[in-house]
């Protein structure tokens, strides 16, 4: 297995782009305002669950976070390198296997995912809230990027134009930021609702970040439904490099 | 190095390579010629393993292009028409990635030797997006040849290019066959397939019409011309030898009149001309 070209030029690139002026500020942007507002603004007046609704918050969205970087971060970068510049397509036709692309990638895309939703762990205890430190809050943490970086990856190779990244993101990446647990307990919600939300990746993300954050043990169920997605979407974007024609 | 039997592609309804037969050897630089849309650079990308084939078979390098695409990959090069190099990396950021590709070990070293080949040596740790046009193509020629492949592909490597940069280019192209590197060069510039191959293939509309040297080509259709100044246009006639254009010129009363030898252009609007009349 050699993964490190492909996630060695991604690194370069977000290298790059770390360095221009706004990209940080851009990536946190959406996560501090919900933070600031939700978590700062009405997190200290109630709590949910036994907890502040700030220590609440702050797991969901740094999952939420995670989640949007990881897969907006490849994503763009793949289909506007296939579409536009078409520099992937030098990738494609060198002796590279289509694994080792698709790991190159997704690792790229986790570190994406790791660095923005970083500033949302570093900002927490500025807000009186602790720092996690539960090792599984890390492990679940690490499986959330990778899984979106694998759907990211498959939505990149699978796009057909450049608006098509802006759908897969309206339609699949959006309503789950919403609804799998961010900003409220979703064991509330009617039985068909709540099955339906527990067979999406990030229901499981939020729940295992938010007990490893509060110290609490991680249900295991919960650990192999997100340890499933990873796999499962690994396969995904694996099956688009092949569907390029490879 | 390239043999491809009944190769063809279709997309849809539209055949774009329609059984396609084709021989290229180590060392050659071989012309595949046609104007837009003949299928040059789809038997390109299928030789190339970046699409694949609707019939037909091909090995590149004794490899099949569909049964074992990695190792074709691993002995071959590509700059396709669009320049697709990492813009917003450097000169010799690109070159790195791509030694890395191919699993070479320490490419530094020839990063750099390829960077002063491609006269871009200066401007090496520069963004690509920097680059002028012409720089940007000597790079994707030199990265195309950094793990020195058996057999390059460059599609078009000269369009859009002005006169005396594509010259430069021509230059690099004939540094590749002194290194035995085998070339197959899509064009449709006339000059270019005359000034750098030792075979040309003509295709249109996804057939190939012609393949030979660019002398035996222009010979076959007649090695003189005798252009006339018609009602309707220009009017040419071949012939096999001077005498005979020089007595036909002579019984004809028409304005600028003129006898010249026959050019790979002639051949190419001859036989493809005949084609579309058939």
């Amino acid at each position: 297995m050699n993964l490190w070209p492909v996630f060695f030029r991604e690194m370069l690139i977000f290298s790059n782009r770390i360095r221009k002026p706004g990209y940080i500020a851009a990536s946190v942007m959406t996560p501090l305002l919900y933070l600031i507002t939700f978590g700062m603004g009405i997190g200290r007046r109630f709590s949910v669950e036994g907890a502040s609704y700030l220590v609440f918050i702050i797991p969901g969205i740094c999952a939420m976070s995670a989640m949007n970087n990881s897969f907006s971060g490849i994503a763009t970068s793949l289909a506007v390198g296939r579409l536009h510049f078409r520099s992937v397509e030098n990738i494609l036709v060198s002796p590279l296997s289509t694994l080792d692309i698709a790991l190159g990638e997704i690792c790229g895309g986790a570190v994406r995912g790791l660095f923005s939703s970083m500033f949302i762990i570093l900002i927490a205890p500025l807000m009186g809230a602790s720092f996690p430190r539960d090792p599984l809050f890390y492990v679940a943490w690490l499986l959330t990027t990778v899984t979106f970086a694998a759907l990211g990856t498959f939505a990149g190779f699978m796009a057909r134009s450049h608006e098509d990244t802006s759908t897969y993101s309206n339609f699949i990446i959006v309503p789950m930021s919403f609804f799998c647990g961010t900003f409220f307990p979703i064991d509330n919600l009617p039985g068909a609702i709540n099955l339906f939300l527990r067979a999406l990746p990030l229901t499981h993300s939020v729940i295992c970040m938010r007990s490893g954050y509060r110290g609490e043990p991680i249900d295991p169920l919960n650990l192999a439904a997100l340890l499933f997605f990873c796999v499962a979407s690994t396969a995904l974007a694996v099956q688009a490099i092949r569907r390029s024609d490879r | 190095m390239i043999h491809a039997k009944s190769l063809s592609r279709s997309f849809g309804d539209r055949v774009a390579v329609d059984a396609l037969n084709l021989d290229v050897a180590r060392g050659e630089v071989f012309g595949l010629l046609g104007p837009n849309g003949a299928g040059k650079t789809t038997t390109v990308r299928m030789l190339t393993t970046l699409l694949r084939p609707s019939g037909g078979s091909a090995q590149v390098s004794g490899f099949d292009i569909t049964a074992a695409a990695s190792s074709v990959r691993r002995s071959i090069g590509y700059a396709p028409q669009e320049i697709n190099l990492d813009r917003d990396l450097t000169g010799f950021q690109n070159l790195l990635l791509h030694g890395m590709y191919h699993g070479m070990k320490g490419p530094r070293n020839r990063c750099l030797e390829l960077l002063r080949w491609a006269q871009i040596e200066t401007h090496c740790n520069d963004p690509v997006r920097t680059y002028s046009g012409g720089m940007q193509r000597r790079l994707q020629i030199a990265r195309s040849v950094m793990h020195e492949p058996a057999m390059l592909f460059l599609d078009e490597p000269t369009v859009g290019l002005d006169p005396q940069i594509r010259r430069t280019i021509w230059e690099l192209i004939r540094t590749l066959k002194l290194r035995n590197i085998g070339v197959v060069l899509t064009t449709h510039y006339i000059e270019e397939a005359e000034a750098l191959c030792s075979r040309v293939g003509i295709m249109n509309r996804g057939r190939l019409i012609a393949c030979d040297t660019p002398q035996r080509l222009t010979q076959d259709v007649g090695a003189w011309v005798v252009e006339t100044q018609g009602e309707s246009g220009m009017d040419y006639r071949h012939f096999d030898d001077h005498e005979s254009a020089v007595t036909f010129a002579k019984g004809v009363e028409r304005r600028a009149l003129r006898i010249r030898p026959a050019t790979l252009e002639d051949a190419f609007i001859r036989l493809s001309g005949e084609r579309f009349a058939q």
